[in-house]
């Protein structure tokens, strides 16, 4: 059997609820404990720290900008968007969160949230309280720098899309990052939903709605890919991967 | 072809002849719940926009009035002489308009646009012109090589002189109704109509530039012979429409009331009405003509034809067409929508459209969500109605089932149509032979789940099969 398309279910991306000694195969710290070996106390300790919250459901709001922080979540289902709205109203997409992933990490400096995080489909999530969190990191290195590689990561995602990029450049490197990262938690790699809609997909890559539907579609017409409403699927990946290269600095 | 459809004995007509929808939606609207209305379709249109690439749009506008009744319809329409209603149905149509068209993101297409009826000619070509115009102003529409403009013309009540103004107002398809030139029968139906009024509205609409004109038979009518149908059947191909419908008559007086006006002993029995369509089948193919599916036949030339062949074919509340799946959006009373994951429909009775529109309401009174399973069922049975076949990869891949645990009690349903002869089945293809070609409802049917639940109505629901 094929790898399943996110976001249906997979039995073997989606969560577990695992146990004292195992994370949920999706938890973002799984990585940590997985690969320091981390000891059955430390686990214990880290354990403590998970709330399972949710569900929420489509446009709920999960934090807003301005709220005290107080706790990182990882994303166990469903995706979360991230965004700032300006005083116009306009809002701003600054990035989009899949299983796995961990949002609320840009409020670490501040002592409040300087985004709003929505849900853009049914989404759970595995709340962190942060103070008791960083206190466990002081003692364990493998969770600091897993914290560490997390954060560098996001910074280094949002300097993406700052450089002077054509369109299709943009929609290319938005679908393999999309792509990377659902594989990475063992959905399909070439076939997933885009869970969040075409005008958020447009404000992030900071295009028009319209354009980028016209490059999808072109890409279609090319056979680079094939779209059935929300569904993708990347059938020429080498061309995309080259499309994208120089975005993604490769 | 289905020539081999001629094979049937009695005993197998007698057991496939039962009623059936049509499929002309999976879930039928039966199906459709009170509980659906106007937030739903504002959200299913706000979803439907945020597609990477959002559908195309086909439109469709209901003309439910008539000059006068003809007893076999079982469509929705009002009978009148009174002019003045057109001018107050198109006022409300185009404030329905104008509350509809917001709903969709401007940059998506209209690839279609048909009037049905009821008889929308029952509108001057004026008015048509006006709701089209209106139209124009709120949708953006595909370039004119690749947008259908389509209309039901009923013949009698048509002046030829209009068809310039249709083809002008940018109706480029015109669909006639002709039903059987038999005089008894077009007495028994109450629609006399001669073929020389039907030969001219054909003519003039092909030298206003249209580019197809259907013409609609019906065969199942009281009073039908072999002799009257097979000399229609002579005229009619001699017209040479680009496509033909050949429709069975549903007699269901309890749930169509114009029915019971037909005199039931000029009704005929299965036997004769499947000689029929053995007649329709047999003369049309002489003539040229290939077939669809259903009840569709199209000259090889025509776009339908080429599409078939080429796995290209698609089917919606409007029939068979060659656009891609598009989101359909009704307007008009009774007209029924399909947006995103979701059907939607219009008060079928007049006084509750008015007053949704009135209240600028978006005027939908039932619909339903389709869920997963309802999707899976319904691209099935697309293809099954378009192509003859059900890929069952493609429904694996697409919907990350395993076909044969997830529908072993459909696959034993249709193992006696297997024996019959009307499927053949391997694992990776369910196939309608040339005989299963003309049941094509009785083989969708296995797969309705909706089917199987008791119905609250003891009244018939859906027509019989043949």
């Amino acid at each position: 059997m094929s790898q399943v398309p996110f976001p249906r279910f997979n039995a073997r991306a989606m969560a577990d609820d695992g146990d004292e000694l195992q994370f949920c195969s999706t938890c973002a710290f799984s990585h940590a404990c997985l690969s320091q070996g981390m000891d059955k106390a430390a686990l214990m300790d880290l354990h403590v720290l998970v709330e399972h919250i949710g569900p929420f459901h489509a446009g709920d709001r999960i934090f807003s900008e301005g709220d005290p922080f107080d706790a990182i979540a990882a994303v166990r289902a469903g995706t979360v968007k991230t965004c700032v709205s300006e005083r116009d109203g306009h809002e701003h997409v600054l990035g989009f969160h899949f299983p796995g992933e961990v949002i609320g990490l840009n409020a670490i400096d501040g002592h409040r949230y300087p985004c709003d995080a929505v849900a853009l489909d049914t989404v759970m999530l595995c709340r962190f309280s942060f103070p008791k969190m960083s206190m466990l990191a002081a003692r364990v290195p493998g969770l600091q720098r897993e914290l560490f590689r997390l954060l560098s990561r996001d910074i280094g995602r949002a300097a993406l899309l700052s450089g002077d990029w054509t369109a299709d450049q943009r929609v290319a490197a938005f679908l393999v990052g999309v792509s990377r990262r659902l594989a990475a938690r063992g959905f399909s790699a070439n076939r997933f939903q885009l869970t969040m809609a075409r005008a958020d997909i447009a404000n992030y890559l900071r295009l028009a709605p319209e354009t980028v539907s016209r490059v999808l579609r072109r890409m279609q017409d090319t056979g680079l890919l094939a779209v059935d409403r929300r569904e993708v699927q990347l059938l020429d990946r080498a061309q995309i991967d080259a499309l994208a290269a120089p975005v993604l600095r490769e | 072809m289905p020539q081999t459809a001629l094979a049937f004995d009695a005993d197998l007509l007698r057991r496939y002849d039962r009623p059936g929808p049509r499929y002309t939606s999976y879930p039928t609207a039966p199906q459709f719940r009170a509980d659906f209305g106007e937030a739903d379709l504002r959200a299913a249109a706000a979803a439907s926009n945020g597609d990477p690439i959002p559908r195309p749009l086909s439109l469709y506008v209901h003309v439910p009035f008539c000059h006068s009744p003809c007893f076999y319809c079982g469509c929705n329409r009002v009978i009148t002489r009174d002019q003045a209603r057109g001018d107050a149905y198109v006022t409300r149509l185009e404030r329905e308009i104008a509350l509809v068209a917001p709903l969709f993101d401007r940059d998506r297409r209209a690839v279609q646009l048909h009037f049905g009826g009821g008889t929308p000619n029952f509108l001057s070509a004026a008015q048509l012109a006006e709701v089209v115009g209106a139209i124009r102003g709120q949708f953006r529409f595909a370039d004119a090589h690749d947008c259908d403009i389509s209309i039901e013309l009923d013949p009698r009540y048509c002046d030829p002189r209009d068809m310039p103004v249709l083809a002008a107002a940018g109706f480029n398809r015109a669909s006639l109704g002709v039903q059987d030139f038999d005089p008894a029968v077009q007495r028994a139906v109450n629609r006399v109509q001669s073929v020389e009024e039907t030969r001219a509205i054909v003519d003039a609409c092909r030298a206003a530039g249209m580019r197809s004109v259907n013409i609609d038979l019906i065969y199942g009518l009281p009073g039908q012979s072999l002799e009257g149908f097979g000399r229609t059947l002579d005229i009619v191909t001699a017209i040479h429409p680009d496509r033909l419908a050949v429709y069975s008559y549903a007699h269901l007086p309890q749930l169509f009331k114009p029915q019971k006006q037909i005199d039931e002993t000029l009704l005929l029995d299965g036997e004769a009405k499947l000689a029929l369509l053995q007649l329709a089948v047999e003369k049309l193919t002489a003539a040229g003509y290939a077939y669809i599916g259903m009840d569709h036949f199209a000259l090889p030339g025509d776009e339908l034809a080429i599409a078939k062949s080429r796995g290209g074919l698609h089917r919606n509340f409007m029939g068979y067409t060659t656009h891609a799946d598009s989101d359909l959006v009704g307007l008009g009373v009774s007209a029924i929508s399909h947006v995103g994951n979701t059907f939607s429909q219009n008060p079928r009775d007049l006084p509750s459209w008015e007053a949704a529109i009135d209240a600028g309401h978006l005027p939908v009174f039932r619909g339903m969500r389709l869920d997963e399973d309802d999707e899976l069922r319904a691209d099935l049975i697309q293809s099954l109605m378009c192509q003859g076949e059900i890929r069952v990869k493609d429904l694996q891949d697409r919907y990350a089932i395993g076909f044969a645990e997830y529908f072993s009690q459909e696959l034993a349903r249709l193992q006696p149509l297997v024996e019959d002869g009307l499927v053949t089945m391997s694992p990776e293809s369910i196939r309608a032979t040339p005989r299963g070609q003309l049941l094509l409802r009785n083989i969708a049917m296995c797969f309705d789940r909706y089917l199987d639940q008791p119905v609250t109505d003891a009244r018939p629901r859906f027509s019989r099969a043949i």
